[in-house]
């Protein structure tokens, strides 16, 4: 890749490209440009609604910048903030425990099923694989959390199903194969290094874009998650972020409902702003953290077969 | 005395050694008779079930039942709890049939590799096991069935306990000519490699312990996709109820369901591949070091974005009061557009925003290909003459197919399986757009969440996805790995 930019920019002189290329790196950078602005324009307005005055959206619409710029609706969502704020420890809570227990989990089976000396290494993720193919359904597995197991309403059920995916499983395992040879395993073992010795010593510090890739999109399944908290949460200290919010759009529109058949007036109820108020609070850190681990994520994601 | 000749002869040339397999073979032969759908394992004393179960004249009971057709047994007995037992003897009857059927095919086809007859014997020997723990689980079931109707109504055929025997003798002898198989070609059994990878498998104990409760043991409630729950007899002891929840499924919501789920994944998979390989080769293409990583973060970070987020995204686009589109259009000088009552609209709109959602994700990982491929490929071409666009079609192209073709049969595994916090966050529990934006997973979840007692229609609709994804991806995979095994998934 380096040797065809050095290619392109220096070594070669503009006058000689030929005319297709440069047709070519024109509409590129309008195609990516374009694709770009649209990927984002709905982030801006989310950010600048939630900065408007809610009878100006009320009165004029949503538009790309702020009208009649305030940060009420903040002030709103802070003024009783224990609610939120126990929605956020909670999250925190259930994305650290999450995603530090199930990248371990992760990173051992993967670890295990590359290994070309272990006969069942293709038995073993082919039942992995088999559980995203084929299973019970959302009905029975809900089931066995709340019925069998009786763990309806504690944290336990909502963060334990996401621990693992056969995706990352998969993800992980292409990525160890890749980066690391297995002549430096051989020789380890020759070395008269154990299996535990191979995996902390050898495999474990070469996995840095592995560890960020899988790690965020663990840590992403937790923090956006509300499907859980839906099916499991019998009270709202177990909640999380996200259905802290999906749960406060509903009430806003079921709000909305009641005033419009009781002829009260909706402008009177601060909905609009607030509801992207706390959209942004809670997507923030997912996008401010996101930029640090984006380097890793073209050496990390390396899609491979089921079998090794 | 004599066995152990045998297996001296068996042993003693290398025609011997398939002669052991023939046999076998040919027993599994007469077992699948044995277990052809016209003979009776069951036999019931029918006049005394109806007196147990105060059946009335109308009752249904034969005499003889198979293995197959004793689930109408439990429907017609209305004794609900044998049912689960059932359900689990007739899925282990298919899977030793499976087994079977597979031993015969690859010893007519005399299927050896690498390590002789090792796998030929593991075939037979899984068939054997099998069928000997199948019969275990019949005379289980028969005492188990007889506890329950609380007198010994129900017999086995000798059949089972001929098999029994039979089996289990198979299984010992083939036991005896694997282990010598095995130090003929230095391979080693399960308990072997315990004790040398012990590490590797203690590794394993954690993952093993996750899909068990979350995966593998929630399959058994597949069997609620048979009964008609109600809250007075509980899950397991519901009535039987066959294939009625399947029908019913069929006649009210199915067809609609399928045609969205599947369209709607037909259309991610194209519109989205086509989009995800167009700008991953743009990417590719950027010399400019800032843009192309602007771009790529860009693009990116809908990805990031909970689909809480996109409800509110969603609506703030197209409410039809103050929605952004709506703004535009009346300042334009047209008239609002009801989006959320207009049902038209909304395959665009999904579609739109799933591509939205997913082409920076889609575009990295083809984009990390398209870094694998040797930069001297491009060197070469440009040499020869080969502009941009020949040298995507020629180079660039064509070696994405391994990718390509990888993804594919991942989302083919999975086309019954709907973007289900897609569709329920943009469209919620907006009945008027039902008709076009409902699938499987928004109709399970619905039905779940709000109507307890569709256990039964709910699981059913489940098992259909499960079934039907399992058998698509199984037939697809094996004519992929017929034609270059290179590309096949497993």
């Amino acid at each position: 890749m380096i040797s065809i930019e050095k290619d392109n920019s220096s070594s070669r002189s503009k006058i000689k490209k030929a005319t297709s290329t440069r047709v070519f790196e024109i509409i590129t950078y309008i195609l990516l440009a374009l694709g770009s602005i649209i990927c984002v324009i709905p982030f801006i307005m989310i950010l600048s609604g939630s900065f408007s005055d809610n009878r100006a959206i009320l009165v004029e619409g949503y538009s790309l910048l702020p009208r009649q710029f305030t940060t009420a609706a903040y002030e709103m969502i802070f003024k009783a903030p224990k609610d939120i704020l126990q929605a956020y420890k909670m999250t925190i809570f259930y994305t650290a425990i999450g995603t530090t227990l199930g990248l371990l989990m992760i990173t051992m089976t993967s670890f295990v099923i590359s290994r070309k000396e272990f006969k069942y290494r293709n038995t073993v993720s082919f039942l992995i694989y088999f559980t995203s193919i084929f299973g019970g359904g959302i009905m029975p597995w809900f089931l066995m959390y709340a019925n069998v197991l009786g763990l309806k309403g504690t944290a336990f059920a909502i963060w334990f199903p996401a621990l693992m995916s056969p995706f990352l499983v998969i993800l992980m395992r292409t990525y160890i194969v890749g980066s690391v040879p297995d002549a430096i395993t051989e020789s380890a073992k020759i070395d008269g290094a154990g299996n535990f010795r191979v995996f902390t010593r050898i495999v474990l510090p070469v996995l840095g874009p592995g560890l960020a890739t899988v790690g965020l999109f663990l840590a992403l399944g937790y923090w956006n998650d509300w499907y859980r908290s839906s099916m499991f949460s019998t009270d709202s200290k177990t909640w999380e972020l996200q259905f802290y919010l999906y749960n406060m759009l509903n009430q806003a529109s079921a709000m909305k409902q009641m005033a419009q058949n009781t002829s009260i007036s909706t402008k009177d109820l601060p909905t609009e702003s607030v509801k992207l108020a706390m959209s942004v609070v809670a997507t923030g850190p997912v996008l401010l953290f996101y930029p640090f681990v984006q380097k890793y994520f073209v050496s990390g994601i390396t899609v491979g077969a089921v079998k090794g | 005395m004599e066995k152990k000749s045998l297996i001296d002869k068996l042993e003693g040339e290398y025609s011997g050694r398939r002669l052991g397999l023939i046999v076998s073979a040919l027993i599994s032969v007469l077992i699948l008779i044995a277990s052809l759908p016209f003979v009776n394992w069951f036999f019931v004393k029918a006049a005394d079930v109806v007196d147990i179960m105060k059946l009335g004249e109308d009752a249904d009971i034969a005499s003889g039942y198979t293995t197959y057709n004793f689930l109408s047994f439990v429907g017609e007995s209305g004794k609900g709890i044998l049912g689960m037992a059932a359900m689990i003897v007739f899925i282990w009857a298919v899977a030793t049939l499976y087994f079977h059927i597979a031993l015969i095919v690859k010893v007519v086809l005399n299927r050896k590799n690498k390590n002789g007859y090792l796998g030929l014997y593991q075939t037979a020997k899984t068939a054997m096991l099998f069928s000997t723990l199948l019969s275990l689980l019949l005379i289980g079931y028969m005492v188990f069935c007889n506890k329950q109707m609380g007198a010994n109504v129900i017999s086995l055929s000798p059949i089972v306990y001929i098999i029994l025997v039979i089996a289990l003798a198979a299984y010992i002898v083939l036991s005896i000519l694997e282990k010598r198989e095995m130090s003929r070609y230095k391979e080693h059994g399960l308990f072997k490699e315990i004790k040398k990878n012990w590490v590797l498998f203690l590794m394993l104990i954690p993952t093993f312990i996750y899909f068990l409760i979350n995966n593998y043991l929630p399959m058994i409630g597949s069997y609620f996709a048979f009964t008609n729950y109600n809250f007075r007899d509980g899950l397991w002891a519901s009535p039987f109820y066959g294939f009625k929840n399947f029908e019913y499924l069929w006649k009210s919501d199915l067809p609609r369901l399928i045609r969205n789920t599947v369209g709607y994944n037909i259309i991610f998979i194209i519109v989205g591949n086509v989009l995800q390989i167009l700008f991953a080769i743009l990417v590719s293409r950027v010399t400019v070091k800032w843009f192309k990583k602007t771009s790529q973060t860009l693009m990116f970070m809908p990805y990031f974005v909970s689909f809480v987020i996109l409800n509110v995204l969603v609506y703030n686009f197209f409410e039809y009061n103050y929605g952004f589109i709506n703004n535009i259009v009346t300042s334009l000088g047209g008239s609002k557009i009801d989006f959320y009552n207009t049902p038209s609209y909304w395959p665009y709109l999904i579609t739109a925003f799933y591509i939205w959602k997913n082409i920076g994700y889609g575009m990295v990982v083809y984009l990390a290909a398209i870094m694998g491929i040797d930069t001297e490929l491009y060197e070469a071409a440009r040499v020869d003459g080969a502009n941009v666009f020949q040298q995507i079609r020629r180079i660039t192209i064509p070696l994405l197919k391994p990718t390509f073709i990888i993804l594919l049969l991942y989302a083919l595994g999975s086309i019954m399986k709907g973007q289900f916090e897609l569709f329920y966050q943009m469209v919620g529990k907006n009945g008027v757009l039902f008709g076009v934006t409902d699938i499987l997973d928004t109709y399970v979840y619905r039905k779940t969440t709000t109507e307890p007692l569709s256990i039964g229609p709910s699981t059913a609709a489940g098992l259909f996805q499960s079934v039907f994804g399992f058998v698509l991806i199984i037939v697809v995979n094996w004519l992929v790995k017929k034609k270059n095994s290179d590309y096949a998934l497993f």
